[in-house]
């Protein structure tokens, strides 16, 4: 699978990246890795390995120290800080703190994904309350994010990710604030945002995630890559 | 897309305004202190102008001639005093003239009038009285009095009062005028200081937002545009708001100065308003300028996007 058809790109391309923090930590180590069109990856790794650098370096949050990173064919190893809005267009990012706007209801939250990059408000009137349906929030569109719950903050914010069809959705702990219950929630928008086309890379620490969702799973440790399975359970 | 854009800068420019109210109320606040003490230099200015111009109309410089100076003499005098640059005005009192107001003011008293008949004759001469444009301007006058074209002809010339209220008043003039700035220059320096401060609190409260912002794809135009024009906004409420305090105040305190100096002579009110678009409008060009200027210095120091 991995060395199929070398004419297409892969979505996500790292080639023996590494990424250095001042004075001499040590965030990724000589990473290589290859991720497919519509693959669901979990990255786990005990903590301080490396995964959300990993997943910082897929969105120009961070540029590596060495190496070269690439996602769908676009090398942002470089990237400008002017491109880097265009990048973020096409890439939805969760975290593990929702990060969402604490003055702007859910809807102008999931809206604002839109206006910034210069939507018309006809199609933004569109595309709103057709992903708050996805994540099931019609009906709270005008509370502000400390009116819901963790789990519903939660699917605000993946909602906002969804806006723009993203090719790829990295979700950093997205369960992590989250009881079993909601984190299953959670999990569940995730796959089926994923059999819509959507690559999702899933950052975790949940054991039980992991184990429900019989994907591919890496594991980092001290910044390096030391098991990549196709149907993998958490092992540590 | 532009008009969209620039829509929607606005429109997060004000929902930042209100949904920060107390962040605005603040900020307006001190903005609108600023302002105030600007304007309230401006009417000490204006007061300390209208006092000066109120006691230099009031000085003036009396020249007595002696009795027998001829009518010639004094109209050489006349003529050359008007021609003087700093001379406002010279007025001729003749002898007679002068007579009948001193029999006049002096009606009252018999001893006075009773050795005036004695006398016989007009004890008095030709009397100049000759005032200038500025307090300033005396030292001239009187340098011009000592003349010898004039000065034996001069019996008498009172100016000696004159001379030190007049360097009193120049004194207190320019002593008024570089407090005045030195205040100014006090004020504008802190107007700066909490501009640039407020600014980077906003941005500080903000930082997660813009964070935020950043990663679902705003460009830096998008995220910095609307606190330059939340910057306007705050501007244009401080000035207003400026406006609605100082019309009223000026017509509450005007009366008071109008004790000392006469109906209507500060006119303070008609002054801001003949001036007001000039005053204001200075003013809001002014604090946008300076706004505008440490929105863009505290954005460039604490927001790197
Ligand atoms: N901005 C930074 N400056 C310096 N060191 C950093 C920075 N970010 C991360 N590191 C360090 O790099 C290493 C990897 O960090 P990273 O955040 O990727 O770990 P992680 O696997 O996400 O951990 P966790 O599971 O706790 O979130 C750690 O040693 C961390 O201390
Ligand atoms: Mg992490």
């Amino acid at each position: 699978m991995y060395l199929s058809n070398p004419v297409t790109f892969y979505m996500i391309h790292f080639k023996n990246v590494s990424k250095f923090y001042p004075p001499d930590i040590v965030g990724l180590d000589a990473v290589n890795l290859r991720i497919e069109h519509g693959e669901f990856v979990s990255i786990v790794g005990q903590s301080g390995t490396g995964k959300s650098t990993l997943a910082k370096l897929l969105f120009a949050e961070e540029r590596p120290s060495k190496g070269v990173v690439e996602i769908g064919g676009w090398d942002i190893t470089k990237i400008r800080a002017s491109d880097v809005p265009l990048l973020r267009r096409q890439i939805g990012v969760v975290f593990q703190d929702f990060k969402l706007l604490p003055k702007k209801t859910v809807y102008e939250n999931i809206a604002f994904a839109l206006q910034v990059a210069g939507i018309p408000s006809v199609r933004v009137r569109e595309v709103v309350p057709r992903v708050l349906s996805i994540v099931g929030l019609d009906d709270k569109a005008h509370r502000f994010p400390q009116q819901l719950s963790g789990g519903e903050q939660q699917r605000v914010a993946i909602g906002r990710a969804l806006v723009h069809q993203p090719k790829i959705l990295v979700a950093d702990e997205p369960t992590g604030n989250l009881d079993t219950l909601n984190s299953r929630d959670i999990l569940e928008l995730l796959k089926k945002i994923n059999e819509f086309g959507t690559t999702v890379v899933l950052v975790t620490h949940d054991r039980e995630i992991v184990n429900r969702l019989k994907r591919r799973v890496i594991t980092l440790e001290g910044g390096k890559i030391v098991s990549d399975v196709e149907e993998g359970r958490y092992r540590l | 897309m532009m008009l969209t854009s620039t829509y929607r800068i606005i429109k997060f420019a004000f929902q930042n305004f209100w949904r920060n109210i107390w962040l605005s109320i603040i900020t307006v606040s001190m903005l609108v202190l600023t302002l105030l003490t600007v304007n309230i230099l401006l009417v000490v200015n204006r007061v300390t102008d209208q006092t000066i111009a109120f006691v230099e109309n009031r000085i003036e410089v009396s020249v007595y001639f002696n009795e027998k100076t001829e009518q010639v003499k004094i109209n050489d005098a006349l003529t050359y005093f008007r021609t003087l640059p700093e001379v406002k005005d010279v007025q001729e009192i003749s002898a007679d003239e002068a007579f009948a107001i001193f029999k006049t003011r002096h009606a009252n008293d018999a001893d006075i009038l009773n050795s005036l008949e004695e006398l016989g004759k007009n004890p008095f001469g030709p009397t100049l009285i000759i005032k200038a444009h500025q307090a300033k301007d005396f030292d001239a006058i009187i340098t011009a009095l000592d003349h010898p074209r004039f000065r034996d002809d001069i019996r008498q010339r009172n100016f000696s009062d004159y001379q030190s209220i007049v360097s009193k008043i120049r004194k207190t003039t320019s002593e008024i005028r570089t407090g005045g700035m030195i205040l100014s220059g006090i004020f504008f320096l802190i107007a700066l200081l909490i501009i640039f401060n407020t600014v980077r609190v906003a941005i500080f409260i903000h930082r997660e937002e813009i964070g935020i912002m950043r990663l679902v794809g705003a460009s830096s135009n998008f995220i910095r545009a609307p606190f330059l024009v939340e910057t306007i906004i705050l501007s244009v409420f401080s000035i207003l708001i400026v406006i609605a305090i100082m019309y009223p105040a000026l017509a509450l305190i005007e009366p008071k100065f109008s004790q000392y100096f006469g109906p209507g002579t500060t006119g303070l009110v008609s002054y801001f308003e003949q001036n007001g678009l000039l005053i204001f409008g200075t003013q809001f060009l002014a604090l946008l300028i300076v706004t505008m200027g440490s929105t863009a210095l505290a954005m460039r120091k604490h927001l790197k996007v």
